[in-house]
């Protein structure tokens, strides 16, 4: 599955951890479900790798707030392409100082990168069979923005 | 009205363009169905039983002169020479093809005009009163605000995949013209005691299969805090309003869910961060806005007019019937809004022809600052005609047949295109409507009833409003056959309230013979000068419900 970071093909360094095997990886970069970060919480925030947590829209983002300068990367899963939650995860979470990845998983397909990326996504896992190479094209489609986004937050009113 | 600037020019080309290669990549096979269905209904294409439709936006209902030619010109190119005016103001084709859309943007764009959002569960077009900035008692024109909304709404990266549809409706004061109370959010231009001038703001209201009134979350909203407002809103509807059935995914169904107050508390917690951001908004940029929106240059003697216009009325009987049932009261002394009538007689109500609007778009260059306005009861307003052009406007635009004076009455129905053309619908509605047509032509009959809204849906979906109308009428399917359901007592004013099912749904042939005896028991109860809708409040549906199941002796 390519992963784009920051518009370019990045080889993925971080190590996706379940209940199972998680306490055999603290010391590396991991990436853990949401459930287990629930659970596990302490024990996770004071390993020695670098912490991602896997969120998805059912969830609480409130847990992943209390904790931001702890975690490293949080990854927005995208259950269906119409499932639009993510985008405002994203807004949230940048607006509440989180400067680690932000990475969109899932149904994450060309017609909504430059969308995720205004709201905060910098990286974004694509399904190998909906990837092509000219797909960093989608960004900047659209020159002009009314809104204020995630690395712009003036409205066109203000800019 | 708003004139696009580079930056708005910019955005729309590149949205054309982007559309364009959306289309392409589909075409190819390189988007699925499902997800091209997404990226088209967000642009305004359906596919609907015969042909793809396409719906193309008008902004708050106002067009300018040299837009409404071009849309003449695209129906004679990409189409069958007509166009069709909607409940959101907006205009849609019924017949282009998938494949010249693209280049049907680009016109459109050549002209400020666009198909964005006038689909898809996303924000929408924004709707007003189509008397807003010439009615004498408004707060204020709501049209810069209208405006405002639409920068906002458009393309906003984080709203454009709601669990539904989201519409906004704005009024300039007390009167709603604009159907505000069954809108997702309604806001009411208001002062409060110091004087101010800000938004009552109403959340939740919506027609369809859950018919709800909206209801008030906030008295009083400074204007400055509009857009961090609704951000607020959609924000937490965007995250909290249920995706597992689209039935129950509208934000009213949320608002009903969580109660009005609960629902309130989560929007001001977020509303409470988001307050003093930088989508504030700032006094050059309402300046700015309502700068575009400046009275026209009235004539000053224009009220020279009037004792010409008043022999006029004098001398024709006709003349006089379209002046008191298609022209309303201006606040500038000389002028008057005329209602142009898309409602004639045997023809699909909100349609007009490709000669049509090109004639009107002369019509409005000659006598109304070149500016045309698109009602949500589907008819066509000049705003500002000087009461010295009344009688030659109106010879013009009874040639063109577009001068029915019966703006208001029973055969100025709102009417979905039905079975004919849409792919949700369970029953036919235009043979219906036709009908009632033949069967109401009488104008002195349709002048004593008097003031009555009459709406009629072809499935529940009621994209014609007929829970608000005073006679609703909803088109069912029963083993095959269309029934028809009828509802009394709505109104989609200020007054707003859901119309009553009077009993089990009537066949086709019976439609036209039911509304009869309806308008029949209103005629026999009535007080004087009472509205059928005031009469049907006072008296109850009993009295109707008798005499339209009443058994044959």
């Amino acid at each position: 599955m390519p992963l784009l970071i920051n518009r370019a093909v990045t080889e993925d360094s971080w190590l996706l951890v379940d209940e199972a095997d998680f306490s055999a990886h603290l010391s590396e970069d991991i990436v853990v479900p949401y459930e287990l970060f629930a659970e596990h919480s302490e024990a996770l925030l004071s390993a020695e790798g670098k912490l991602g947590v896997r969120i998805n829209g059912d969830q609480d983002l409130n847990l992943l707030l209390q904790h931001l300068d702890k975690l490293a990367l949080i990854a927005v899963e995208f259950p269906a392409f119409t499932d639009g939650r993510g985008f405002s995860f994203a807004r949230i979470l940048r607006r509440s100082g989180f400067a680690g990845q932000l990475r969109a998983e899932g149904d994450v397909t060309r017609d909504r990168l430059e969308y995720m990326e205004r709201c905060g996504f910098d990286a974004f896992a694509i399904p190998a069979d909906r990837y092509s190479d000219d797909i960093t094209s989608a960004f900047g489609e659209i020159p002009v923005h009314y809104q204020g986004c995630a690395d712009d937050e003036r409205p066109i009113f203000r800019q | 009205m708003y004139q696009y600037n580079e930056q708005d020019q910019n955005l729309i080309n590149a949205r054309v363009e982007q559309y364009r290669d959306q289309t392409r990549r589909f075409l190819a096979g390189e988007i699925p169905d499902e997800e091209f269905r997404g990226l088209r209904l967000m642009n305004g294409l359906y596919i609907q039983r015969q042909a793809p439709m396409l719906r193309i936006a008008v902004p708050y209902g106002l067009m300018n002169s040299v837009q409404v030619r071009k849309l003449a010109d695209i129906t004679r190119k990409y189409d069958k020479n007509y166009a069709h005016f909607t409940t959101r103001t907006n205009v849609q084709l019924n017949w282009p093809k998938l494949e010249e859309v693209p280049d049907i943007l680009a016109e459109l764009a050549e002209v400020q005009m666009h198909a964005i959002q006038t689909s898809g569960n996303c924000l929408r077009n924004t709707t007003t009163d189509h008397f807003a900035g010439v009615i004498p008692d408004e707060i204020e024109d709501p049209r810069p605000w209208c405006e405002m909304i639409r920068q906002w709404t458009t393309l906003h990266p984080e709203f454009a995949y709601l669990p539904r549809k989201f519409k906004i409706a704005v009024t300039g004061g007390p009167e709603d013209r604009a159907a505000s109370r069954v809108h997702d959010i309604g806001l009411h231009l208001v002062k409060n005691a110091a004087g101010e001038t800000g938004f009552e703001v109403l959340v939740g209201g919506g027609l369809g299969r859950t018919p709800v009134i909206g209801k008030v979350i906030r008295e009083f909203l400074p204007q400055q805090d509009l857009l961090t407002y609704l951000e607020a809103i959609l924000r937490v509807y965007n995250l909290n309003g249920r995706r597992d059935n689209k039935y129950k995914a509208r934000i009213k169904i949320l608002v009903n869910a969580l109660g009005i107050d609960e629902f309130r508390k989560l929007v001001d917690a977020e509303w409470e961060i988001i307050r003093r951001t930088g989508l504030a908004l700032t006094d050059d940029y309402i300046a700015k806005i309502k700068g575009y929106f400046e009275p026209h240059p009235y004539a000053a003697d224009a009220v020279d007019g009037l004792s010409v216009l008043e022999n006029q009325l004098e001398d024709n009987a006709d003349f006089r019937a379209w002046y008191e049932r298609n022209t309303r009261e201006h606040k500038v002394a000389g002028y008057r809004a005329v209602v142009i009538s898309l409602k004639p007689h045997l023809k699909p109500p909100g349609d007009i022809t490709d000669v049509q609007l090109d004639a009107v778009a002369d019509l409005a260059d000659t006598y109304n600052f070149g500016e045309i306005r698109s009602t949500h009861d589907q008819n066509l307003v000049f705003a500002h005609v000087a009461a010295g052009d009344l009688y030659t406007l109106w010879q013009s635009l009874r040639d063109l047949n577009l001068a029915r004076p019966n703006i208001g009455t029973l055969t100025d129905m709102i009417v979905c295109p039905g079975f004919d053309f849409c792919s949700l619908a369970n029953a036919h509605t235009l043979g219906v409507a036709e009908k009632i047509n033949e069967k109401f032509d009488d104008l002195d009959y349709l002048y004593d009833i008097g003031d009555i809204k009459l709406n009629m849906s072809g499935c529940i979906n009621a994209c014609a409003h007929h829970h608000v109308a005073h006679i609703g009428i909803l088109g069912v399917d029963k083993g095959g056959e269309d029934f028809y359901q009828i509802t009394l007592g709505g109104s989609s004013r200020e007054d707003a309230s859901l119309g009553k099912i009077i009993g089990k749904a009537v066949p086709q042939a019976e439609v036209a013979d039911t509304i009869e005896k309806i308008l029949q028991v209103y005629v026999e109860n009535r007080f004087e000068d009472e509205r059928f809708i005031e009469t049907v409040r006072r008296i109850g549906l009993d009295p109707f419900k008798e005499r339209v199941y009443a058994t044959v002796n």
